[in-house]
């Protein structure tokens, strides 16, 4: 293994999801892929509350170690709205509020 | 220009499009022997409408007289299994869906729209809004009916369309990315090769499988296809508890509208075509759906999430207090000339296949349109009746395209 944590078991990554390393090298492995973007989709790593703003980094790590890729051949992460979470109420009220 | 090509790649069949229906072509392919070469545009699969839904396998939310009825069946006993076919579990489930009234306009709507599935031999059930309540406390108390379909599902598109791609690899066929065909090279009305930046790839059979973007590929071999796309935005919550009877809820305004989107409607909600679906994962996160929009712009739009998520509310009142984590749209591929998909071959260009326009069917349909693409290359007789979808339903609109 060139993964330098890899003696270490079920290293968590993603909090809000509670997916692990080695979670996200077995799908990286499985299903071959090199797009942090293609990681969150089949692992959920990143798709929790805070949307990837805490583990995008250590997937791209992860990522990076496992296909042996240069820093430059990654593509970032998808940026999506909204910036924060939002009750549903705020966003059906936000024609009332003016705002 | 100036870049040089790879003249030397060649396929049995080259398919157009990375997404769902792609893919499974590209799977059914692959498993009779046949040598797929998929070419994407985009770095990835599954980037466009395949990547941006909220994985239904509806059966009867649908038109009771639609031709593709009889697809939806067939369709879901395929999902049956699939995941073990190709070695993927994509979470394919038998939700259940109940498709709500909330006044007497809707629950007249529920009503016919039961007799035409009674008609047409589909199982559904009229509930009343307080049996509804009973067995599913999250339906809010203005809905005064709903309409219980046991068979529809749903499954996660992604793993879906990973799986397809990656059962198609292992059988031999190869997927190249930021591969945008540039041209379509026939000869005597036959296609000969697909042209990329980086290749030219001589191929017998070519695949339009590039939904929302199919009418692009028509061009380069002279075609109109009268395909537009038709954007759907959608809300995705934080995990909740799980609904405890119906995770799979529609608006009755679903059966009435479909994708329509009237432009000059009086009513801005049927203007931007919202149609309440939601769907609640297992994991608890919630898929709020949808617009109808007519145009290419991936945005989302705060006055039309904002109407989805007040539809939403009078539903599901729970929704209330429940954080919206993310926010995207897709395109589905819309036929607007009659709504239904396009599998057939092309009268007079030998080679060409189209198989696009499934509108917000593509994961019901996909395993059957990748079985029905390979039964029209390998010269088979179509294992359903498939002329309703035939490219030659539009001869007239094409002709008078071209004038």
């Amino acid at each position: 293994m060139s993964s330098k944590t890899s003696h270490i078991r079920d290293n968590v990554v993603c909090r809000c999801e509670e997916i692990t390393e080695q979670e996200i090298q077995r799908a990286i492995k499985e299903f071959d892929l090199s797009i942090v973007d293609d990681v969150k989709r089949l692992t959920r790593a990143g798709m929790g509350l805070c949307q990837g703003r805490v583990c995008y980094r250590l997937v791209e790590r992860i990522l990076l170690e496992e296909k042996r890729l240069r820093t430059n051949e990654l593509l970032p992460p998808s940026r999506r709205p909204p910036t924060r979470p939002i009750k549903i109420q705020t966003l059906a009220g936000w024609e009332e509020s003016g705002t | 220009m100036g870049r040089e090509r790879n003249l030397s790649k060649s396929a049995d069949v080259v398919v157009i499009g990375a997404g769902v229906i792609g893919c499974s072509i590209a799977y059914y392919l692959a498993k009779l022997g046949i040598r797929v070469t998929v070419l994407e545009r985009r770095e990835r699969i599954c980037s466009g409408a395949s990547g941006a839904n909220g994985g239904g396998v509806p059966l009867s939310l649908t038109s009771p007289d639609s031709p593709t009825l009889g697809l939806r069946k067939p369709s879901i006993k395929i999902y049956q299994t699939l995941s073990e076919e190709i070695d993927c579990d994509f979470e394919y489930e038998k939700t259940g869906v109940i498709t709500c009234a909330i006044d007497d306009a809707q629950y007249s709507l529920l009503r016919k729209h039961r007799e035409g599935m009674t008609r047409k031999g589909i199982e559904v059930q009229l509930i009343d809004g307080d049996e509804a309540r009973r067995q599913e406390p999250a339906l809010g108390p203005d809905i005064i009916a709903g309409l219980e379909d046991k068979e529809t599902g749903t499954l996660n598109p992604f793993k879906l369309t990973f799986g397809f791609a990656r059962a198609a690899k292992r059988l031999g066929a190869e997927f190249l990315f930021c591969a945008e065909p540039k041209a379509i090279e026939m000869k005597n009305n036959k296609v000969e090769s697909v042209v990329t930046d980086e290749d030219r790839i001589k191929a017998d059979f070519v695949v339009n499988a590039a939904g929302a973007w199919a009418p692009v590929i028509g061009k380069m071999v002279g075609l109109t296809i009268p395909i537009q796309p038709n954007k759907g935005q959608t809300l995705v919550t934080e995990p909740v508890a799980l609904n405890k009877r119906w995770r799979y809820v529609m608006d009755a305004d679903y059966l009435a509208r479909g994708a329509s989107a009237p432009p000059d409607a009086q009513d801005i909600d049927v203007r931007l075509g919202i149609t309440g679906g939601w769907i609640q994962e297992k994991t608890g996160n919630w898929t709020l759906g949808t617009s109808h929009e007519i145009n290419f712009d991936a945005a989302a739009t705060i006055d039309t999430v904002s109407r989805m998520a007040k539809r939403a509310i009078r539903f599901l009142p729970g929704l209330k207090n429940v954080k919206c984590i993310r926010m995207f749209a897709g395109f589905r591929p819309h036929c607007y000339a009659d709504d239904l998909p396009i599998i057939s071959k092309v009268d007079n260009l030998s080679g060409f296949i189209i198989a696009a326009g499934h509108l917000g069917g593509g994961i019901t349909f996909a395993p059957l349109t990748g079985i029905l693409v390979s039964e029209l290359i390998t010269g088979k007789e179509t294992s359903m009746p498939i002329e309703a979808l035939a490219f030659s339903r539009f001869d007239h609109i094409t002709e008078g395209a071209k004038q």
